[in-house]
């Protein structure tokens, strides 16, 4: 297979492809401003579709139930699978006076979900079906009190949910290419095998921002990916690919994990189970999807795809991705869900690979974690009002162009 | 300290497993952060050239729920899962903690707290 690193990237600006986005710094009032995040709570987070994190495999059975605490929604989500599988969303808030319905972050609710302050009771598709004393009220119908739907539908298992109760276009939509790009990929046999959550001082900007480039891994993660990323013919490969949809992008990265120095440990792991390190047997490349290592380059090290506006999967391998799930909570604080998706171990021998594998995942995200609230505390400080942006970066400077395009909006976000 | 024997074939591995046999992660993250880098690298070198033998061992066993495996078998398994949990320490980042990383104790791994996360 003809290898395109050596024809096409070096030398490459892929920011120059993208006219439209220019090339300046960008400025740092997004990641700082009230009345800015305030602006993203209005026209972005309550308008466009947004990951859960969730996977459908984590409310298995009808009645299964979770809970997300929205509050860039300003609200509570209740994530069910109604009788009939479907898995649905509701504002997890009682019809009758408001109070919170369910209070666990997951559970089942056979026989429906039972409010603790009267008692009304729901079944799972949001029907009111039980009011103690039901005749005490007037002018009364139990149709007229169903829970409040939030717009929620499926992509390869993952939940999304949009706030807007009227969406003016499907999360299939709204995926657009990424559907196609990805179709096919091991979703639904990797099973959530690590998840980790932090809350974090910092705006979700500067959280969404570390996970979409990779011009930090030759420093932060020196010793992780530096000698992977080295390409002595061609210093400045970087990137094998890159796409800008309407919303979404990907970027796609060199890597040549035959430069790391095998350790005694990973070749253990790799003899009994999988590595992180260990490069994906190139012969079946031809059967990946389309998305996945687009330019089938043998030296290919991992894909990034940023769902706007919260959601980043990094594809490692046929058998390893990650996902990213990043909430704002305020125009300072944000949540991080980080989890890892491997095979699931058919052995003792394997649960100590899978582990490996977490524990590297885990001291690589320590890193990352590292730079947020720092950087927070460094932009606070106002020294910076813009910053400038390489070629490396570039899913930054799109993502600030759509965030952008979106608050000039008018409200119909499409 | 639990006084259950490892299996037969690795019983001169009991002064390791008393200290770093531990059940849950963060137990055995707390072990490393709480060691020096010489104990680390101590228990990294006795228990390396045994680790071949020890994982031909683990593969006859089944993976999990591990207190579906007799004792001394869960016990080296959790011996094992130590070693993968130092081996950063040693071939990454030759110090017990991550270089200047985030608090591990404000990452909180949700798969030990039960949040549909296969053990
Ligand atoms: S507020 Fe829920 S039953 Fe009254
Ligand atoms: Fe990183």
């Amino acid at each position: 297979m003809q290898d395109r690193v050596h024809t096409h990237t070096n030398g490459k600006r892929w920011t120059l492809d993208h006219p439209e986005l220019g090339t300046g710094p960008l400025p740092i009032t997004p990641y700082l401003s009230a009345e800015y995040f305030e602006q993203e709570r209005e026209k972005i987070f309550t308008r466009t579709w947004m990951s859960t994190g969730k996977k459908v495999e984590e409310i298995p059975q009808p009645g299964d139930y979770l809970v997300l605490d929205l509050a860039v929604g300003k609200t509570s989500v209740l994530l069910v699978r109604d009788k009939d599988g479907r898995v649905r969303g509701f504002h997890n808030v009682c019809k009758h006076r408001g109070n919170r319905l369910a209070w666990n972050d997951r559970g089942a609710c056979g026989a429906g979900l039972m409010c603790r302050f009267h008692g009304w009771t729901y079944a799972a598709d949001g029907r009111l079906v039980g009011v103690p004393e039901e005749d005490m009220f007037f002018d009364f119908d139990k149709r007229d009190y169903g829970l409040s739907p939030i717009a929620t539908d499926v992509w390869e298992g993952f939940i999304f949910i949009n706030l807007d109760p009227d969406p003016p276009e499907t999360l299939h939509q709204y995926l657009g290419e990424v559907v196609d790009l990805l179709r096919g990929y091991a979703f639904d046999r990797l099973p959530l095998s690590w998840s980790y959550t932090a809350e974090q001082k910092c705006n979700w900007r500067i959280l969404r921002d570390s996970q979409l480039e990779f011009y930090h891994g030759k420093a932060l993660h020196q010793q992780f990916a530096g000698k992977v990323m080295i390409n002595k013919q061609q210093p400045s490969c970087h990137v094998l690919d890159a796409k800008l949809f309407r919303r979404h992008s990907m970027m796609s990265f060199y890597g040549d994990r035959r430069n790391t120095q095998r350790t005694p440990m990973e070749l253990l792991m790799a003899q009994f189970g999988a590595s992180f390190k260990t490069f994906p047997s190139a012969r079946d490349m031809d059967r990946w999807p389309l998305g996945v290592n687009p330019t089938r380059s043998k030296q290919w090290f991992f894909d990034i795809y940023y769902i706007f506006p919260n959601f980043h999967l990094v594809i490692l391998s046929p058998f390893l991705f990650v996902a990213h799930t990043m909430l704002p909570e305020t125009v300072n604080r944000s949540t991080w869900n980080a989890r890892g998706y491997f095979p699931q171990p058919t052995t003792a021998a394997e649960t100590v690979t899978r582990e490996y594998n977490k524990c590297l995942a885990r001291d690589v995200w320590l890193e990352d974690g590292s730079t947020l609230e720092n950087t927070q505390r460094g932009i606070e400080s106002g020294v910076l009002s813009h910053y400038p942006v390489q070629d490396q970066e570039l899913l930054i400077r799109h993502a600030h162009k759509v965030a952008e395009e979106l608050l000039a909006s008018d409200g119909q976000a499409g | 300290m639990s006084d259950t024997r490892l299996p037969e074939p690795f019983t001169d591995l009991e002064p390791l497993a008393a200290v770093w046999a531990l059940a849950t992660e963060t137990e055995r993250n707390q072990q490393r952060l709480s060691s020096t880098m010489a104990q680390i690298q101590a228990f990294y070198d006795t228990l390396l050239p045994r680790m071949e033998a020890v994982l031909t061992y683990l593969s006859t066993f089944p993976p999990e729920p591990p207190d579906t495996l007799p004792q001394e078998v869960r016990r080296l398994l959790y011996l094992a899962l130590a070693m993968a949990e130092i081996t950063t320490a040693v071939e990454l980042h030759q110090q017990p903690s991550v270089p200047a990383g985030f608090e591990p104790r404000r990452f909180i791994p949700d798969h030990e707290r039960g949040k549909g996360v296969g053990g």
